[in-house]
């Protein structure tokens, strides 16, 4: 949207993960709880699919995004461009970066928690994105009380917080000892049967309410079944793509090339990051993995793999591999 | 105004079959800008170029690429595509049903109304059935030559179809036992749990409003009538001190809230 600052962000970041450089968090800030305070970091919750693809030329050269003025025809930089709100009478209104700025939100590193509401309450299609909290600095006591307070009572937490020039709705779940932040859409973004323009709810007729109440007990289950939800186009997409990497067909190595979709942001290595944390400020015992129930990511063994990789094997990485056994055996079956 | 349908399908249920109409359940309040070159005002156009040569490239030469490692690609040819493409279809499949509590919110990307196709009969006596039931249908098909994966539930007696992200997209955590050191003690606990109390309320989305959305309307009119906003910031301060000791004074000032 309006921010220049804002459109920038995903080539920094692309930039940053092909160097190497250490992971960020998205948002670092504080939940302020009456007068508790938590510093928190935001990390993504969603790994990217794996169907993203770049935009190259028949020779596997790299392609990108080039704005040209209409009327001159010439290149723009990112630093020639304003941008104009039509109006319904088709008058354009340029708004500058100092007029945006004017109305941004105001800086504020806190997530308010304005209520408590039951869980159950809030309809599944205010839900936007699940990010994680990860306890920062010394706050894991405060940060495992809200979670263990939100567990015991069955209350999400109603909140906002302004991030990159945006202030959101949010709620703050409990989950498993993990605080999650889910933006919510605002009640005027949620249309309505009556807006949409269904038609009127009939008294359903017995006999047929009947007939599908059966054929919903036909298929009712306790669980949802994991391999129902993988992602089948991009195990095709991959099959694919290694047949022809063997076959060296097709094979480039492109510098820089853009991505051909807009897609969801979010990286594994987010997660991984998040793990680190948490291992740090609340646990040891933690593993995280994909609702997929593959391979848990486990840094303790990814450590310890790496430590035995590199300088002579010390005694402590081997116990922490035999042990990091059966969690992880657990995660598979679950 | 009544929203337009933008698919249509069977939703298949044993040996029934209902018809379905999907319509976005969101409507998008964002602002719309259009990009302008500041010099003239003059709208832009975006080309896609060579990046090492800055040249322009027709679209019948671009390719996807998909990465295997860091500076590794692998061209995918249109026709290769065109194969991945699943075939087309008006059937959703319903998988199984599962209470609505086994599904987390962090597997809903996006949500449709679902609206009757014809008859209306079978479309609310299955949302009656599924309300009952207090289920969710987990379903899939394919829309404009995209695979979905969806949940179906009931709202009020209408159908709403919840787009789900994949498996391998939903990151969750098990077994984590806080240290010993970060164990909240009995009467935090029950600090904690009071001021939870002391601002509980129902869920009212209705309160919550865009501000910086009616803000930004606010100055587009003013500038189409030759006006200027200014900005009126605002201040907080943050108490310091002890857990218990937050908690406490929170608990107070809560109290006093109520009373006023």
């Amino acid at each position: 949207m309006p921010s220049r600052k804002r459109k920038r962000e995903p080539e920094r970041q692309a930039e940053e993960e092909r160097s190497g450089a250490p992971v960020r968090s998205l948002w670092s800030g504080t939940i302020t709880f009456g007068l508790v305070s938590i510093p928190v970091d935001l990390l993504t919750a969603v790994r990217p699919r794996r169907t993203a693809m770049k935009l190259v030329d028949t020779d596997g050269h790299a392609l990108g995004r080039q704005y040209h003025c209409s009327k001159e025809g010439k290149k723009l930089d990112y630093d020639d461009l304003v941008r104009g709100y039509e109006t319904d009478d088709g008058k354009m209104i340029v708004i500058t970066d100092q007029e945006f700025e004017s109305v941004a939100p105001e800086m504020s590193a806190d997530i308010e928690l304005r209520s408590f509401v039951p869980l159950d309450q809030v309809p599944p299609l205010y839900f936007q994105k699940p990010y994680f909290l990860a306890p920062a600095g010394k706050s894991a006591k405060a940060y495992v009380l809200l979670a263990e307070t939100m567990k015991r009572t069955g209350r999400a937490a109603i909140g906002s917080f302004v991030m990159r020039g945006h202030e959101y709705l949010v709620a703050i779940v409990a989950d498993n000892g993990v605080l999650r932040l889910d933006t919510l859409r605002y009640a005027d973004e949620i249309r309505t049967p009556e807006t949409i323009g269904l038609p009127k709810r009939p008294k359903a007729p017995a006999a047929k309410v009947t007939q599908f109440s059966k054929e919903i007990e036909a298929l009712a289950h306790k669980e949802l079944s994991v391999a129902e939800l993988e992602d089948q186009e991009a195990k095709k997409l991959q099959s694919l793509v290694e047949s022809k990497q063997k076959q060296r067909d097709d094979v480039i190595h492109p510098k820089g090339a853009e991505a051909a979709e807009e897609s969801e942001a979010g990286d594994s290595a987010k997660v991984i990051d998040l793990m680190e944390v948490l291992r740090k400020s609340l646990s040891k015992s933690a593993v995280v993995r994909t609702a997929e129930a593959s391979e848990p990511i486990d840094l303790a063994e990814r450590r310890a793999q790496r430590a035995a990789r590199s300088a002579a094997p010390k005694k402590k990485s081997a116990s922490t591999k035999a042990k990091r056994k059966a969690p992880r055996k657990r995660a598979r079956r679950s | 105004m009544a929203a337009r349908a933008i698919w249509k399908g069977e939703l298949q249920l044993g040996k029934h079959s209902i018809g379905v109409k999907f319509y976005s359940a969101i409507e998008d309040r964002n602002v719309r800008f259009h990009l302008l070159h500041e010099k003239d005002r003059a709208p832009v156009e975006q080309h896609i170029v060579r990046k090492d040569t800055g040249e322009d490239v027709p679209k019948e030469e671009m390719r996807k690429a998909f990465a295997v490692g860091p500076n590794t690609a692998v061209i995918l040819q249109p026709e290769e595509l065109e194969q991945l493409v699943p075939p087309e279809s008006r059937e959703i499949e319903v998988l199984r049903f599962v209470p609505a509590s086994a599904i987390g919110d962090q597997w809903f990307e996006r949500p449709y109304y679902l609206g009757p196709d014809g008859g209306t009969d079978d479309y609310f006596a299955f949302g009656e059935a599924l309300s009952r039931k207090e289920m969710v249908g987990v379903a899939r098909w394919v829309m404009r030559k995209k695979r979905y994966l969806g949940a179906i539930s009931a709202v009020d007696g209408y159908l709403i179809m919840t787009t789900l992200r994949r498996a391998e997209q939903v990151v969750s955590f098990s077994g984590i036992e806080p240290a010993r050191s970060a164990t909240p003690q009995a009467n935090e606990l029950k600090l904690a749990e009071q001021l939870v109390k002391s601002i509980e309320a129902d869920f009212d989305p209705r309160q919550w409003q865009n501000e910086y959305r009616e803000r930004l309307y606010k100055l587009i009119e003013a500038k189409a009538r030759g006006e200027k906003i200014k900005p009126a910031p605002v201040k907080k301060k943050r108490a310091e001190g002890s857990l218990a000791d937050s908690l406490k004074a929170s608990l107070a000032a809560a109290r006093e809230k109520k009373v006023a």
